[in-house]
């Protein structure tokens, strides 16, 4: 299997390491200038490709770590160029791009995997499995909290853009949505208040949302880039008829280092997981498999676009001040 | 000063008893209760006096007296009250069950220049004093929302009259909205614009027929927003009742708050597990000293009837919403 990644910022970088964990081959890395790509390149003896067309004639899959406003045109020139697709999360910026990118990776019978890597993280997926299992019984609420700091990338911060990043609610808190689809099924309604919506000038985005899922269950949502870098917590409470699970990152990290230090903290914050396999590759070897042996992976295409349906009724809610109603996908899509 | 206590109803009257007891110039004069029973049992309990007979308890002449009766009895203990010239009321939350109720209340209470508190415990909170000092300083930057939890196990294990919808006035809606409702207009100083609420009954499922789940997010009229979890979602053999925590997001960062986490961890082997062990500063009697300096200094309480019915009215927008699903305004 030959792939081609497409960006080589943060994602980019990680998801070569979780590739060449796998019989994959790297064929080569694209970004916005060659010498971006020419790093990664080097360090996996790829190619530099200077532009998606060039690449997709010589791989078998296309690893899109690119930003999200891109999303929808790359995905749509693999397909069309018959090659299968990771994209990473959120799928796309509204649902009409996401809806029209499933239909299309449909039609040309090429598979799309959307990285919804929380999934992935061994802590989220224990708890799935225990509430799968029956033994704590049917959720009656749950807590999902991710908030860490702004994205602070020096040139080009396309996070902080909505028109190319979606905000907050779409960047960070997506994974949360679709984690809450994960553990209790498809949502209802949406119900959303974000700061940005009473000060357009506030240094810091959070965002507090309530699903209802159709099976009656509440999730509660934090989403927050607000607290002071490098500071990063997230966790979660599912609480059962017949049982709760709590987790917090904050309360369970194995290792506090006070160390004196002048190191800025990195442009994008992130978890510190302290495992012997990153989640990332965890992922990345997941897609692999099912893509080589024709299997299903935990995190469908419909996954990806149901995490963008909530996240722009949250968008919306937030906007408007009412709750808004999820209704079930058009064109025979799930 | 003598204070006593009408109806042992509401479980917290066990605490004020020793609250009571623990002021030097007050005299605990024992509790008054239509419940034969409790009389019975909490008299002993505590070696206090105790009778059915209000004309009897009214005869010791209170000063003051603390209400824990069952929330919709709330009113005539109030009006007994005031008919036998008590002058200061200290009444357990919620302030009633419904909106005319605790209209009825406030209304008589000013009319009749009774000093009437509402008994909001979390005001006393070292930790939340603390907090709220510092953000009304301004030293944490400016306010923009609230995220927020005030989670317990099911008090049927405690009362059963908590999970009766006729005598409690609902489930855990409205067992637990009011004290983060309470606590975020006195930090805020604004008053609740609108409310949008979600109810379930997942938790205990089958066994009342009250809400046990809840979730409601708050706007105030100055901008801020809260979200509130009120649920029921604690199992009874949690470590401790439930807990009260928030975080405060402003432009500065966040403020996490969690107003029951002075605890030992206590390993027992009798036990043979984790108990936990409480060493916070009692904010019970923290609200029942401000209750008794009303009454030496004559004064209205710090916290009066109008927040209590304040809350009210965010519960009862609260029921309204989570029957509808719209947004409701005050």
């Amino acid at each position: 299997m030959k792939v081609g990644i497409v960006g080589t910022g943060f994602m980019g970088v990680t998801h070569a390491a979780g590739w060449s964990q796998t019989p994959a081959h790297i064929s080569g890395f694209c970004a916005e200038t060659t010498a971006e790509a020419a790093q990664l390149a080097k360090k996996y003896h790829s190619k530099i490709y200077t532009s998606v067309e060039e690449m997709l004639p010589e791989v078998d899959v296309i690893d899109l770590c690119t930003p999200t406003f891109l999303h929808a045109s790359q995905v749509r020139k693999a397909a069309e160029a018959g090659k299968d697709i990771i994209c990473e999360k959120p799928l796309a910026l509204d649902v009409e791009s996401a809806t029209e990118m499933v239909q299309v990776c449909r039609q040309t019978g090429v598979r799309l995997f959307v990285a919804h890597v929380v999934r992935f993280f061994p802590e989220y997926a224990k708890a799935k499995k225990i509430v799968e299992s029956g033994q704590i019984g049917r959720p009656g609420t749950i807590h999902l909290r991710r908030c860490n700091y702004r994205p602070k990338k020096p040139v080009g911060n396309w996070f902080l853009d909505e028109q190319k990043s979606g905000g907050l609610l779409l960047d960070l808190s997506v994974h949360d949505f679709d984690y809450a689809r994960w553990i209790a099924g498809d949502v209802k309604t949406v119900f959303s208040k974000k700061v940005s919506s009473m000060d357009q000038e506030a240094p810091i985005d959070y965002a507090l949302i309530i699903l209802t899922h159709e099976n009656g269950t509440l999730t509660h949502i934090t989403g927050g880039w607000a607290y002071p870098p490098p500071n990063f917590q997230t966790g979660f409470d599912i609480n059962c008829d017949r049982g709760n699970i709590h987790w917090d990152s904050a309360e369970t990290d194995p290792v506090h280092v006070l160390i004196r230090t002048d190191q800025d903290s990195p442009d994008v914050g992130l978890v510190g997981s302290h495992l012997l396999e990153s989640p990332y590759t965890t992922e990345i070897k997941e897609f692999y498999d099912a893509i080589q042996n024709h299997k299903e992976s935990r995190v469908t295409s419909v996954d990806g676009l149901k995490a963008v349906q909530i996240a722009a009724a949250a968008r919306k809610s937030a906007e408007n001040g009412e709750p808004v109603m999820i209704h079930p996908m058009e064109g025979g899509i799930a | 000063m003598k204070i006593g206590i009408m109806s042992f109803a509401h479980l917290h009257a066990e605490a004020y008893v020793q609250n009571i007891k623990a002021i030097p110039d007050a005299e605990m004069i024992g509790f008054v209760d239509p419940d034969e029973s409790r009389v019975e049992k909490f008299g002993r309990q505590f070696q206090i006096a105790a009778t059915t007979d209000f004309e009897k308890f009214f005869a010791e002449k209170p000063d003051g007296v603390v209400i824990c009766s069952e929330n919709n009895a709330h009113l005539p203990m109030v009006e007994m009250a005031i008919d036998a010239g008590i002058r200061n009321i200290c009444c357990e939350k919620p302030l009633a069950t419904t909106l005319k109720d605790a209209r009825s209340i406030t209304t008589l209470a000013a009319e009749s220049h009774v000093n009437l508190m509402t008994a909001f415990p979390v005001r006393f909170s070292a930790p939340v004093m603390e907090v709220k000092r510092q953000l009304q300083l301004g030293n944490y930057g400016k306010i923009y929302c609230f995220q927020s939890s005030n989670e317990g196990r099911m008090p049927a294990m405690y009362r059963k009259w908590f999970v009766d919808k006729e005598l409690a006035g609902g489930g855990s809606l409205q067992d637990h909205l009011v004290h983060l409702t309470d606590l975020f207009r006195w930090i805020t100083r604004s008053e609740v614009e609108s409310v949008f609420a979600q109810s379930n009954q997942v938790f205990h499922h089958g066994e009342v027929d009250v809400e046990t789940g809840g979730m409601a997010m708050l706007k105030f009229r100055n901008g801020v927003f809260a979200s509130i979890d009120c649920s029921w979602s604690r199992p009874d053999y949690y470590p401790i009742w439930g807990g009260l925590s928030f975080e405060v997001i402003t432009d500065r960062g966040a403020i996490q708050v969690d107003a029951f986490k002075q605890n030992l961890s206590l390993y027992r082997h009798d036990l043979k597990g984790l108990s936990l062990v409480d060493w916070s500063s009692d904010s019970n009697q923290g609200m029942i000293n401000e209750f008794a300096d009303s009454i030496r200094e004559k004064r209205q309480a710090s916290i009066s009837g109008e927040d209590g019915l304040r809350a009210v009215e965010v519960i009862q927008a609260a029921y309204e919403s989570a029957s509808n699903g719209k947004v409701v305004y005050l």
